[in-house]
């Protein structure tokens, strides 16, 4: 609730808290389904990502100007509508004009309407913070969550199929295992550990290690 | 009635009226907001989704069928008429609007009931479509067939072309819409996949079943081989061990048994419903007078 009073966080630092310090997949370990069933190659990750970024962003933007009308009361309701639009209007518009784009990626798009991720930043951010920083914070987050599923996505594909971005490593698939669901799990595990020792590392120890749901 | 509490026992605190209507007003002015959004949205993309939809079919007939030139294509639309007992064909030439439709009325049993050269544009209403077909002759010759299915698969619909050859052999297989998991399901569209149904043919088809067990190594490597030859000429090693494999269940993908079941059941039951049906229609469809 702080954050009403608070001057909001200047551009650089909104977008680099989403990529790093409150990464959504790494730190706040939100969204971790989507992150688990689309990530088995690195491509899937990339264009879910951008799906999401676009969303993130147009609906961020869109509680940020409508936050004086909405009623505090139905506030998650009307989030909900919102992202929905969101996500319609941008399945329908690629499925008008980028069909070929669209047969690979419609299939991705309709998910994101549950994505916890976008409404917890709505919530969270959106609705009490104008346009610009609103913007930044999505930006952040969009682009955090892109490069979290892509970088699970490279371990996934390199391990479990053999190959990087579509394009064969070896002969044989390593290790089939980390392709399967119960392999993304212990993807974002691994790395989630990774990246926690990276920043205590950086931060020599000051910081909090990932903790999801302490943000809602 | 008892009197509402709330969750923790407390009594419910009496709703102010006013801030019920607020609510209720603020929740129908921000839908009604979103209905036109998504109403102006859709009215400007509906008819360049329909173009693209179209295009997208016009590809995979013709990549499916490998027509050269002077080729024609008839488009069959099919529709129940359940009141009836019907089954109407209405045929004309393929991606020509204009031109004049021949419609056909059959009973259940197959029994021509109904028969008129130039039927008008648009279908009587009311009647329950069952997918179109394409058939396509090469200098007045049968080419081949495409034929349009649908199955209910993991979580909506998946709408697929079957393509048959002249002996009503399996030629290709190309899914058009479907909402699989990706990842899981999804992997029913890749070449891989599909390539297992090319070669059967309709007596295989109607006994066709799903396996669980490993795909071989070899055949993964003949039919990748084959998914992505270009040429005519379909690949030596595909070939030899389409002869092994013609007779054999379908291998369902890892994880999305569900998934390949569907198309499977999917296809064979369009190839078994067109090979009931044809003998009926192919002396219907022959070019009116000489061929062209």
């Amino acid at each position: 609730m702080s954050e009403t009073t608070e001057k909001p966080p200047g551009a650089l630092q909104l977008l680099l808290n989403g990529i790093f310090s409150e990464n959504p997949v790494f730190r706040l370990a939100l969204s971790l389904c989507p992150a688990v069933a689309v990530t088995t190659t690195v491509a899937n990750g990339f264009i879910l990502g951008v799906a999401v970024l676009a969303v993130q962003v147009l609906s961020s933007l869109t509680v940020a100007i409508a936050r004086g009308v909405i009623h505090p009361r139905v506030r998650i309701p009307v989030y909900t509508i919102i992202i929905a639009v969101w996500v319609s209007a941008i399945d329908m518009t690629l499925a008008a004009f980028v069909p070929a784009l669209y047969a690979q990626v419609g299939l991705y798009i309709k998910l994101i309407v549950a994505f916890a991720i976008i409404i917890s930043r709505l919530e969270v951010f959106a609705s009490r913070q104008p346009l610009v920083p609103s913007f930044w914070d999505a930006m952040g987050m969009g682009l955090g969550f892109m490069l979290a599923l892509m970088v699970i996505g490279a371990l996934r594909e390199v391990l479990g199929a053999g190959a990087f971005f579509g394009i064969p490593l070896f002969k044989t698939k390593p290790l089939l295992f980390f392709a399967l669901p119960a392999g993304g799990f212990f993807s974002i595990a691994l790395l989630m550990a990774f990246f926690n020792v990276l920043e205590r590392k950086l931060t020599g120890g000051t910081s909090k290690p990932a903790a999801g749901g302490h943000h809602g | 009635m008892s009197e509402l509490v709330h969750i923790d026992g407390a009594p419910r605190p009496k709703a102010d009226p006013k801030v019920i209507a607020g609510i209720a007003m603020n929740l129908a002015l921000v839908c009604a907001v979103s209905a036109i959004v998504l109403g102006g949205v859709y009215v400007g993309t509906e008819r360049y989704q329909r173009m693209a939809r179209l295009e997208g079919e016009r590809t995979a007939v013709g990549a499916l069928l490998q027509l050269g030139p002077g080729s024609e294509v008839t488009e069959v639309e099919q529709y129940l008429d359940a009141a009836k007992n019907e089954v109407l064909y209405r045929a004309r030439e393929y991606g020509n609007e204009a031109a004049p439709v021949r419609a056909r009325v059959f009973s259940l049993s197959g029994e021509l009931r109904g028969s008129n050269d130039d039927a008008g544009a648009e279908p009587p209403a009311g009647l329950e479509p069952l997918g179109r077909m394409f058939v396509a002759r090469e200098n007045g010759a049968l080419a081949g067939f495409v034929l349009e299915g649908e199955s209910r698969g993991y979580k909506n619909r998946i709408r697929f072309f079957v393509a048959l050859d002249s002996s009503l052999a399996v030629q290709g297989v190309r899914v058009l819409e479907h909402e699989e998991d990706p990842g899981l399901g999804a992997e029913i569209a890749t070449p891989v996949f599909r390539a297992q149904f090319t070669g059967r043919t309709p007596d295989e088809i109607a006994a066709i079943g799903v396996t669980r067990d490993p795909m071989p190594e070899d055949w993964h490597a003949a039919l990748a081989a084959y998914a992505s030859s270009t040429g005519a000429e379909a690949p030596a090693e595909w070939r030899t061990l389409v002869q092994r494999e013609r007779g054999k269940p379908i291998y369902a993908i890892t994880g999305a048994t569900i998934s390949s079941r569907a198309l499977t059941r999917g296809v064979k039951g369009a190839v078994d419903h067109f090979r009931r049906r044809w003998s009926l229609l192919a002396p219907q469809l022959e070019p009116a007078g000489a061929a062209k």
